[in-house]
This record gives structure tokens, C-alpha cells and sequence, in this order.
């Protein structure tokens, strides 16, 4: 009995110190974002990459997930001889949750496992060292341009993302239900406001910050050999998911009464 | 040595470091000087890695006081530690070459990191850098667009040097140099590291397995045992030493 209470007790301590690690290190890359030299063509390079190879992953997802959506929808309401407002009932859904916390799971992982990889094995061969050597820092020759592409690239994809789901939409109304595409097109946009909008992206920014931050974290934290680069990567998607679930979850109680 | 002599340049005192449960140095001492060529002996994963780390506040020590030129590097903020880097520069064992950059870029970082020089400028200088390491562009006339994953283990390490001595540092920390090189070339990074000391009075930590590089480059030599350098003299004091350890270490690598 004590001897699992000692265990929750030491996870629990190696949870408060991953999270504060976690926070010193966005903190600090936030202060050394504006000091010179600002690296523009670091941080315009590392958002090019990190979003354009996650373009055809985040357009497969968006895609489906609209086409999946508002199949199920369209049965539900064809039953109740209510499929002419399957273009209402099915963008809240997509807009404002399903397309952020899903690009943010998927895309938003594979974002953060590529910098752990990339940052663990620079840590395990000493290049972190070499570039602190060397004169620099490398909170803002690495983390920073990686947290700032993650946090400026994942709100563009959900945005791409919202347009695809949309298009699958329409072509599953269309034809599956015999709901004009114009029509559903229509009535889906005819539900949103702004606050819709504005809470998706907010979401997926704060989801891309968590992606980033953390990526980057783990990558700085892989101990000694080539094996813990691998076990850093798989801890990273497992970090990942939770964290976005639980800040999704506390952002939709702060948007949900607006 | 006697108190007649200048301040060192690096000073360790007491100092005790240990990664959890598994103690690495506890109270060690050793100085080096200005201008020497101090090397650094020891079984392998003794602690000889940390020892430099510890000098260039890369790994900061539990207990104890790291002096350079009088300054505790553990009290250094960013940009005193970026001043001191500009001074002390580090190889590292495995060479650490940036992947993602050209022998080129690798060759030049510190200098774009710490000095106004031109692209021209720089080019001359890694090529110069180069040519001391014997990677010259006469013999290697592609070498400045390769990438490191393009280079054998032994031209990665002499890559790694050129970019450690491209800004003139004053104290240059070598993490095994010569290890995995060719004879020609161990004998040219020794060469290499004698001929720093004296045109440019650079002063060399050298950690080493390399008993005949060890004998050559220095001037004086510390063997590190049970976490400490309870052996530390001049070279050919040193070879005199009658202890089992040291004799044992110097015979068995030199047989
Ligand atoms: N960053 C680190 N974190 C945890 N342990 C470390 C770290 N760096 C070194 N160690 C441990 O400290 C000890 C000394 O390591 P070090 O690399 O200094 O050995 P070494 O004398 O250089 O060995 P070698 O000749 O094999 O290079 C080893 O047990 C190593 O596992
Ligand atoms: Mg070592």
C-alpha cells in the first residue's frame, strides 16, 4: 500500500517537474524571441517546412472527418424527414471543435514528434552543446523558430482544414441526401458568427503552441543513446494528445457560454 | 608549482559534480596555465568529457569553485558566458558537427556568431582553418559545399577542429582529437596543436588515450583516478612516476 502511494507520489513529482520544465522553457523562448539577431529567415524557414509537409496530412484528415460528419449527421436527420438542415446542424461541430482538436492530434503530434526527433538526436550527438559553445543560445536558434512556425502554421492548417471539410460536406449532401451543394453550402455558413471563427482558431493556436513547446521540450530532455531519441519521440505524441484534450477542454468551458 | 607563478588561467578547487547516484568528481583540483599544453589521461568514462564541460560552463559543478581568468563561470549570466566561449572554445569527442549546415557554415559559425567579418572574409579564414587540419582545397577542392553525413569519421573530426579554432580563441578544450584519425594525420593535429602554442601562445587542454600524442603535445600531464588528478606533473616528470595506476595506463598503451 505504501509502496504504491510512494509510486503515485513519484510520478506525481515527476509530473510537476516535466510541466514546470516545460513552462521555464517556453518562458524562456519567449524572451529571447526579440533579441537580435531576430533570424527572420530561421523562423520563416522552419514555418515553411513544418507546414507545408504537414499540408497533405491535415487535407486527408479535414476531408474525411467533413465527409464522415455529415454522413452520420444526414442519416440522423433524413430519419427524422429533416435533411435540408444538414448544412446547420453539421458546421458548429466541424468548426468549432472536430477540425481543430483532430489537426491538432494528428497533425499537431506529427509536427512535435519531428522536432523531438530532429532536436533528440542534436542533443545525443552534442550539437546543442556545440551550438552553446559555439557562442549561441540554442533556445533561440532552436526552440524559438520551432515554437513560432508551430504557432503560426496550425491556425492556417485548421483555416485550410475548414475549407476541405466544407468541400467534403457539400459533396456528401450533394450526393448521398440530395442536398444541393449550394444549398448546404449555404445553410453551414449561414450558422456561424464570428465568436465561431474566432474560437476555432484560438483553439488551434493554442494547440499549436502545446505541439511546439513540447516537441522542442522533449527533444532537449532525451538523455544518453540513439534508443532514448526513440522513447523521447513516443512520449512526445502521448504528451501531446493529453495536452491538447485537457486545454481543449478548458478553452470550450471559457468559448461555450459566449 | 610555486608562488612565484602568474594566476592560472582555468582554475578548479573542491570541486564535486555527479549525475544521481553516480559521482563523477568529488574535491578535485587542477590547474592550467597560460600558454601550456596541459593533458588530461584517464580510464574510459572517468569523467575526462565532463572535466572540459565543466570549463566552458556547459556542466555546471555541484560543489567547489571553476575559475577562468578569475571569474566563476557558475556566476555567469548569457552574455558573459557568450564573452567567454568567444575566449575558450571547445572540440567535442564525437566532433558535433551541425548536420543540417555545410562544412562551410560549420567552419564559420562561431565567427558569425561573434564577429562582423564578411562572407568573404570568413571564407578565407575556413579555408585557412582548413588547410591547418589537412582538409587544404588543393587535395579536397569540393570540401566547403559537403555535409557532414558526406564526411568519414576522420575527416568529421578534423572539420570539427577547424571550426573550433576558426575564431583564434585563446584556450582551446580537445576532447580526444586524434582518436580514430590516421597516423599522418595524428601526427598533424599534434603538430597542429604544438604549432598553435607557439606562433599563437594558444593554451591546449587536451584529453587524450593517445599516450605518444600525449607525450609529444604537452607540457605538463594530469591523470585522472577515483575522481580526482591526484597525479599531475610536469611530462617528463610524469613519465618517471613510479605508481602502479600511471605505469600500468602509460605501459599498456604504449606496448
Ligand atoms: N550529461 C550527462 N548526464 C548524465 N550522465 C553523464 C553526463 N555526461 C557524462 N555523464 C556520466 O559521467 C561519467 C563520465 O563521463 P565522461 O563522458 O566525462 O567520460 P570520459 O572520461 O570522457 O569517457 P570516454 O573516454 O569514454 O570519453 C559517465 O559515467 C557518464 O555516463
Ligand atoms: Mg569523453
Amino acid at each position: 500500500m505504501t509502496g504504491l502511494l510512494r509510486r503515485i507520489g513519484g510520478s506525481l513529482n515527476d509530473f510537476f517537474r516535466w510541466s514546470g520544465g516545460l513552462f521555464i522553457l517556453f518562458l524562456r523562448a519567449v524572451w529571447v524571441a526579440p533579441q537580435r539577431p531576430i533570424g527572420v529567415s530561421d523562423l520563416s524557414h522552419q514555418t515553411l517546412t513544418v507546414g507545408i509537409r504537414s499540408m497533405p496530412m491535415a487535407t486527408l484528415m479535414s476531408l474525411f472527418v467533413g465527409m464522415i460528419l455529415v454522413w452520420q449527421f444526414g442519416e440522423a436527420l433524413a430519419d427524422f424527414g429533416a435533411k435540408q438542415s444538414l448544412g446547420y446542424a453539421s458546421s458548429l461541430a466541424l468548426v468549432r471543435e472536430l477540425i481543430p482538436a483532430l489537426l491538432a492530434v494528428t497533425v499537431g503530434s506529427k509536427m512535435a514528434t519531428g522536432m523531438t526527433a530532429e532536436l533528440g538526436s542534436m542533443k545525443v550527438t552534442e550539437q546543442i552543446d556545440a551550438i552553446a559553445s559555439l557562442g549561441a543560445d540554442p533556445v533561440k536558434k532552436l526552440v524559438w523558430p520551432r515554437f513560432f512556425a508551430a504557432t503560426l502554421a496550425m491556425p492556417l492548417l485548421v483555416a485550410w482544414g475548414n475549407i476541405m471539410a466544407l468541400l467534403g460536406g457539400m459533396f456528401i449532401s450533394d450526393a448521398v441526401f440530395d442536398v444541393p451543394a449550394g444549398y448546404f453550402y449555404e445553410t453551414y455558413i449561414d450558422e456561424l458568427i464570428p465568436i465561431h471563427y474566432i474560437s476555432g482558431i484560438v483553439k488551434a493556436t493554442v494547440f499549436g503552441a502545446i505541439a511546439g513547446i513540447i516537441g522542442c521540450y522533449q527533444g532537449f530532455m532525451t538523455k544518453f543513446g540513439t534508443e532514448a531519441v526513440g522513447l523521447a519521440t513516443t512520449e512526445t505524441v502521448v504528451a501531446v494528445s493529453i495536452a491538447v484534450v485537457i486545454a481543449d477542454f478548458a478553452l470550450t468551458t471559457l468559448f461555450l457560454p459566449i | 608549482m610555486s608562488a612565484t607563478d602568474p594566476p592560472p588561467i582555468i582554475s578548479m578547487r573542491g570541486v564535486s559534480k555527479s549525475f544521481g547516484a553516480n559521482v563523477v568528481y568529488q574535491g578535485m583540483d587542477i590547474d592550467v596555465y597560460r600558454g601550456e599544453t596541459l593533458t588530461i589521461l584517464g580510464g574510459s568514462g572517468t569523467g575526462k568529457s565532463v572535466a572540459l564541460k565543466l570549463m566552458i560552463g556547459l556542466l555546471r559543478a555541484e560543489e567547489g569553485s571553476v575559475q577562468v581568468n578569475g571569474e566563476e563561470v557558475s556566476e555567469m549570466g548569457a552574455e558573459s558566458l557568450r564573452k567567454l566561449r568567444q575566449d575558450l572554445s571547445m572540440v567535442f569527442q564525437g566532433g558535433a558537427l551541425f548536420d543540417s549546415m555545410s562544412v562551410l557554415e560549420n567552419v564559420g559559425y562561431a565567427l558569425t556568431e561573434h564577429t562582423q567579418m564578411s562572407d568573404a572574409e570568413i571564407l578565407d579564414r575556413a579555408e585557412e582553418c582548413l588547410e591547418m587540419v589537412g582538409l587544404g582545397l588543393s587535395e579536397n577542392p569540393d570540401i566547403l559545399e559537403k555535409f557532414p553525413a558526406n564526411l568519414s569519421g576522420g575527416m568529421r573530426k578534423r572539420v570539427a577542429l577547424a571550426r573550433s579554432i576558426a575564431i583564434k580563441p585563446a584556450v582551446i578544450l580537445y576532447d580526444e582529437p586524434t582518436t580514430g584519425l590516421d597516423p599522418p594525420n595524428c601526427d598533424r593535429i599534434s603538430m597542429m596543436i604544438r604549432h598553435l602554442q607557439e606562433q599563437l601562445s594558444v593554451t591546449s587542454v587536451v584529453v587524450t588515450h593517445d599516450i605518444d600524442t600525449a607525450f609529444h603535445v604537452s607540457d605538463r600531464m594530469a591523470m585522472l583516478h577515483e575522481h580526482r588528478f591526484p597525479w599531475v606533473a610536469r611530462t617528463e616528470d610524469f613519465r618517471q612516476i613510479r605508481d602502479e595506476v600511471v605505469r600500468d595506463f602509460i605501459v599498456r598503451r604504449t606496448r
